[in-house]
């Protein structure tokens, strides 16, 4: 063979390689990212057992050894309130599908007729029995609890703890109100579409001893096709009180981004997500950022002079609280935030976080791969990109400390669901003032935040972006109880779609 | 192949172009929108509404930067190896690496505001680089010389 032909040969072959080079990892990368028919969050990532050996008594053979389908697994629709405890409240919901027609309706779905859905309520220790029928929600529908530390066959998310209830389908949710405070409920199946169309609801639990204030309002801001709203209204909120009068204004965010909160005069934050910040003081010149899911609990007083308090939520839209007819100019929105690292006073957290049994990191980026098949930049939880995202493993009574932080470049309200967790720091500067406990924390870019929380309320529990929008590309995370398995799988018949 | 090349070369050139014009655009229209009464914030960009019809401009710029300008600098690439002309691979790498520094550039320019700047500088290089790419086959077909005694006199 001449060595012209060898390198006539070469000259051929080497493009052809460099081709397969090229095209081969990405065939394969795109290959691995598409999702069986049916699959269970179990199957998903890999485990993190946080610096713990795990429990091999009660682990399985297959997968991950989770303790999938292993004989010493319990189901996780036997996490449950007390079945013989009859209702102390009883709701019924009817989910619907419409067509917006502008105007009064901007909601793409409602509950029995509105969006939001009925208000609820209920005394802190009473049983609160939601019956959801879906009439015409072709996706299918769930209901969630946000916020509320139900058991976790009451989390009311497609595919992990229920199926999504079809259209003409029924499903009854049952759980103790035990935490005073403020929350709301939305759909967790096709979530991003349903909670931005209106397929959500106010949920408030008042303590025994009742509220101070002797008026009691509930705001739920909420962004409808680009239109800001307050309950449902492109209006502001007027609520008529006496002046003097000190009232207290649960502002809860259903959108999927941070909101700042101000008042006229000064506001003082009651609670945060539900839980009372101790001994909190008058803020003035400073807004409070609520982040997508959040809530804030306000106390305002209604000015003596015949005007109103101002609460805006956000530039566009307030509420005002005051004698009928009464109103007053919006306040300019202020240059500084509420620092509630040090806002209130300190209070006994009821567990030690110094002595964490388990650690965790939570590093949200943002990296190119596929999901599903499709090419992007995607979010990524500790370098890893759906589904290979880590499953957070704990055993009930573990002490949890996680470290969290956003090397992504954009804001990420985090929500982990069925447990409230304490901030310990933001960037390293510990927390000292009132305890700060959050369900949804506002993660901004380039922000670090320690968190701890009490391995309390076994089962399994998703751990996400409340960015609606994140979460549907891929930026969940879940945290299970060694021992605990779902029959419950993602997409399959019913096309369960949690996100 | 050389005008498969030069095609897609120039298609990343043109690209450019139109990410600017989609910015702008957009840009525009939101000023437009602001100063008609509308309130932009996180909850209205988060929301899959269209506030204005410039907002398309974004949701362009956005794909054309994360989907379409990459696919077809790795098009480029692959072709490259293809065409027979000295430094054709080295213009496409090149072309590549300015895009996905450029995509990055975009990404970090969320948080940091100031590498915003260096993304609308970057564009102009990768503009000039890939008409520079395109250019260099054209000469390349219209000399008409083989690959081996092909001399590219530009700078490389």
């Amino acid at each position: 063979m001449s060595s012209a032909g060898t390198q006539r040969r070469v000259r051929v072959v080497l493009p052809v390689l460099a081709t397969v080079a090229i095209l081969a990892p990405l065939t394969w990368m795109w290959l691995a990212s598409l999702m069986p028919p049916a699959y269970s969050v179990m199957d998903m990532g890999y485990p993190d057992y946080g610096g713990v050996q795990p429990d091999l008594t009660t682990a399985g053979h297959d997968h991950h050894q989770l303790g999938h389908r292993s004989m010493s697994t319990r189901s996780i629709t036997e996490l449950i309130a007390d079945p013989s405890r009859p209702a102390d409240v009883r709701v019924d919901l009817v989910a619907r599908q419409q067509q917006p027609t502008g105007g009064p309706s901007l909601a793409r779905y409602t509950l029995n007729g509105t969006s939001p859905g009925p208000e609820i309520r209920a005394v802190q220790g009473q049983l609160v029995e939601v019956h959801l029928r879906n009439e015409s929600v072709g996706a299918g529908v769930t209901l969630h609890w946000h916020g509320v530390d139900v058991p976790n066959a009451m989390d009311g998310v497609a595919g992990v703890t229920q199926d999504a209830v079809p259209v003409g389908g029924e499903f009854t949710y049952r759980f103790v109100a035990d935490q005073a405070g403020s929350f709301w409920y939305h759909s967790h199946q096709v979530s991003n579409p349903q909670v931005a169309g209106g397929l959500f609801g106010a949920l408030m639990v008042t303590p025994k001893s009742g509220i101070a204030q002797s008026l009691d309002v509930s705001a739920l801001a909420h962004t409808y096709g680009g239109v800001h709203t307050v309950n449902g209204k492109a209006a502001d909120l007027h609520v008529p009180a006496r002046p003097g009068q000190r009232v207290r204004v649960r502002v809860t965010n259903t959108d999927n981004g941070p909101m700042e909160v101000w008042s006229t005069g000064s506001y003082r934050l009651l609670a945060i997500d539900g839980s009372d910040v101790h001994e909190p003081s008058d803020v003035s010149g400073r807004s409070l950022t609520l982040t997508a899911g959040a809530r804030a609990d306000l106390e305002v007083q209604v000015p003596v002079g015949g005007s109103a308090v101002r609460i805006q939520l956000s530039k566009a839209i307030a509420v005002i609280v005051g004698p009928s007819g009464s109103n007053t100019p919006a306040p300019p929105q202020p240059g500084e935030k509420l620092n509630l690292l040090t806002y209130g006073t300190p209070a006994p957290l009821g567990f030690d976080p110094t002595r964490p049994t388990r650690r965790f990191d939570y590093v949200i980026g943002r990296r190119p791969g596929f999901i599903r098949g499709r090419p992007g930049m995607w979010w990524s939880i500790n370098g890893h990109i759906y589904p290979n995202v880590p499953m957070f493993v704990v055993r009930k009574g573990d002490v949890v400390v996680t470290h969290i932080e956003n090397r992504s470049s954009e804001v990420h309200p985090m929500h982990l669901h069925g447990h409230h967790l304490v901030v310990l720091a933001r960037n390293g500067v510990p927390a000292t003032g009132s305890p700060w406990r959050v369900d949804s924390l506002n993660v901004a870019a380039g922000e670090s935040y320690d968190v701890a929380f009490v391995a309390n309320n076994p089962g399994i529990w998703m751990d996400h972006c409340h960015n609606l929008k994140h979460s549907a590309d891929g930026m969940v995370a879940h945290l299970m109880y060694e021992g605990f398995d779902t029959p419950y799988r993602i997409a399959g018949p019913v096309d369960n779609q949690p996100e | 192949m050389k005008t498969a090349y030069k095609v897609l070369a120039y298609l990343v050139a043109a690209e450019v172009a139109i990410q600017a014009m989609v910015m702008v655009w957009a840009i525009a229209g939101l000023g437009k929108w602001v100063d008609g009464g509308g309130v932009l914030d996180k909850a209205v960009m988060e929301s899959d509404a269209s506030p204005f019809p410039e907002v398309f401009g974004f949701i362009v710029h956005g794909i054309n930067g994360t989907f379409v300008i990459p696919g077809i600098a790795l098009l480029l690439v692959i072709t490259s190896f293809f065409t027979k002309v000295r430094g054709a691979i080295k213009w496409a790498v090149i072309v590549f690496v300015l895009v996905v520094v450029q995509g990055q550039l975009g990404f970090l320019g969320h948080e940091i505001a100031a590498v915003g700047a260096l993304h609308g500088l970057t564009a102009l290089a990768l503009l000039v680089t890939a008409l520079y790419a395109g250019l260099r086959i054209r000469r390349a077909q219209r000399s008409n010389i083989s690959p081996s005694e092909e001399r590219v006199t530009a700078p490389v």
